[in-house]
């Protein structure tokens, strides 16, 4: 007997409380409303700066600049294995402290004058120190607020974050959990820079309306003529975060590499216990500007870093776990890189032209239609955190 | 001829003329020459090479990667490339030239395959 797969249904219904109405298109050029976001959202949020396999042994650190904040940090290990985030500067005069992007020290050495600081962050050492009448406890780096979540280091910089990761994610935490993310002991990553807002590059990310226009090949297994748009089977929304449900093509049109590749992804991907989760048609979205496909054989995460109003840099990652143990999982994972890479690659420069249409101002709203609710959802997000920001300032007395 | 290859294991001797272009270390190298590549650089790679990269990598699987010797290496350097050209000549098609435009903005910093590469 047949069993006949239950024909695609849209899920409009789940968006409609988001409304219809336009969308300003200031918001996505505007250098002042950049500045309110900068400072109500980015200067606030739980933001993913790395992977906990980055920092896996005591000692071990990465350096990660966040340019709208003008601020380097030094994330580290610590004996106790504990993983600290601290700005990375010394407390001295404010030199950086550390230059390399990441490795194992025993301490950190500014090179201007010597000062020695250790794994917590604290003075170790200074020559000359009693020359300067303070105590080494005040000469401490300063901490950044940082936690872990499915291995993922998030980073908040606001001095006394008014949530924990944990509350900050809610539900999610759990789920983030049962990603491989959580196991991943090594990553492929690809970064890019790009002439566009944040919001319009991590848009492109966030609907499918655009994948049988922009990925006529890459994406063709996401499309059918039961849902001739790939579109998701439901979406989901968690305070500024959400959610969709990736829907699976009954019959993909794939290539003949595809296959051998698909396969012994697929392979892998069973044999190490990371297939038949609840969460492997999931795609998550961490307010602001993350989020991970839970697909174990294509498990990618994305984040998106604003530079400028009109510029952003990305940050892809296809996280593993295990490392290279055999020369068809290696093969299987460089065909993963080359093709998800060959697909962001096709998204960048709509995205740039996204951004060029928009910056004469020619227009003063944009549209998001209902299968593009996860975008409004962002942006509603992101307004209504402004103008929270701004109600703040005023009721302070300062100018926002 | 059925000679012997002296930079691939036996068996593998209609690779040969495609090492010096394809036998790369290093994933980003090997992204780099696809885009470098012509339309017939890569088809004829693809054409050799897609006959025999099941049995290769079933071969390359019987040791461990760190155990590989050096004609191994050379095999498996060129079955990642060919991960590359195959997604090149397979699914881009006559799109290729334009995508490497575009390609090239996204600048692979690591994989896990360039640990010991």
């Amino acid at each position: 007997m047949n069993v006949q797969t239950p024909a695609y249904q849209a899920p409009d219904d789940q968006v409609e409380w988001l409304g219809m109405d336009p969308i300003p298109a200031a918001a996505y050029y505007d250098p002042d409303y950049f500045e309110l976001e900068r400072k109500a959202v980015f200067m606030r949020s739980w933001l993913v700066i790395g992977h906990v396999s980055e920092v896996a042994e005591p000692g071990s650190f990465i350096r990660r600049e966040l340019e709208f904040a003008k601020a380097s940090l030094l994330i580290v290990n610590g004996k106790d294995g504990v993983i600290r985030a601290f700005h990375n500067v010394c407390t001295h005069r404010g030199t950086q402290l550390v230059e390399e992007a990441g490795g194992k020290a025993s301490s950190f050495l500014c090179p201007y004058h010597m000062w020695n600081f250790g794994y917590d962050g604290k003075l170790r050492s200074a020559p000359d120190f009693e020359r300067f009448h303070v105590t080494k406890e005040e000469c401490s780096l300063p901490k950044v607020a940082v936690d872990v979540c499915a291995g993922l280091i998030f980073v908040n910089l606001d001095p006394s974050p008014k949530q924990g990761l944990r509350e900050y994610l809610g539900s999610y935490a759990e789920e983030l959990e049962t990603l491989p993310v959580a196991k991943a002991t090594t990553f492929s990553e690809y970064v890019y820079e790009i002439d566009a807002n944040w919001k319009i590059t991590y848009d492109n990310f966030q609907e499918n309306y655009h994948l049988r226009f922009i990925h006529p090949s890459t994406g063709a297994a996401t499309i059918s003529p039961d849902n001739a748009f790939g579109y998701p089977v439901s979406y989901g929304f968690n305070g500024p975060h959400r959610t969709q449900q990736i829907w699976s093509n009954p019959a993909p049109t794939i290539t003949p590499m595809q296959r051998l590749a698909f396969g012994k992804a697929v392979g892998f991907a069973m044999a190490d216990g990371l297939i038949g989760g609840r969460n492997d048609r999931s795609y998550f979205a961490v307010f602001p500007s993350f989020f991970i496909l839970g697909t174990p054989t294509q498990h990618f995460s994305h984040v998106v870093y604003p530079l400028s109003a009109t510029r952003s840099r990305g940050v892809i990652r296809i996280y593993w776990v295990g490392e290279d143990d055999s020369a068809s999982k290696r093969f299987a994972r460089e065909y993963a890189l080359a093709m998800v890479r060959d697909i962001h690659s096709e998204d960048v420069n709509v995205i740039a032209r996204g951004q060029k249409g928009l910056n004469s101002g020619a227009l003063k709203h944009i549209h998001f239609m209902s299968m593009e609710g996860l975008c409004r959802h962002l942006y509603l997000t992101v307004n209504d955190m402004v103008e929270a920001y701004k109600t703040e300032c005023k009721a302070a007395g300062e100018v926002a | 001829m059925s000679g012997t290859s002296s930079l691939l294991p036996a068996g593998f001797e209609a690779l040969e003329p495609f090492v010096d272009r394809w036998a790369i270390a290093g994933t980003a190298n090997r992204a780099q020459r696809r885009t470098d590549s012509s339309d017939a650089e890569r088809v004829a790679f693809f054409d050799a090479a897609r006959e025999v990269v099941g049995p290769a990598l079933a071969q390359l699987d019987q040791k461990p990667l760190n155990q590989l010797d050096d004609k191994e290496k050379c095999l498996m350097n060129l079955m990642l490339s060919f991960a590359h050209v195959a997604m090149a000549v397979e699914v881009q098609g006559a799109a290729e030239a334009r995508h490497a435009q575009f390609r090239q903005l996204m600048q692979i910093t690591r994989t896990p395959a360039d640990v010991d590469a």
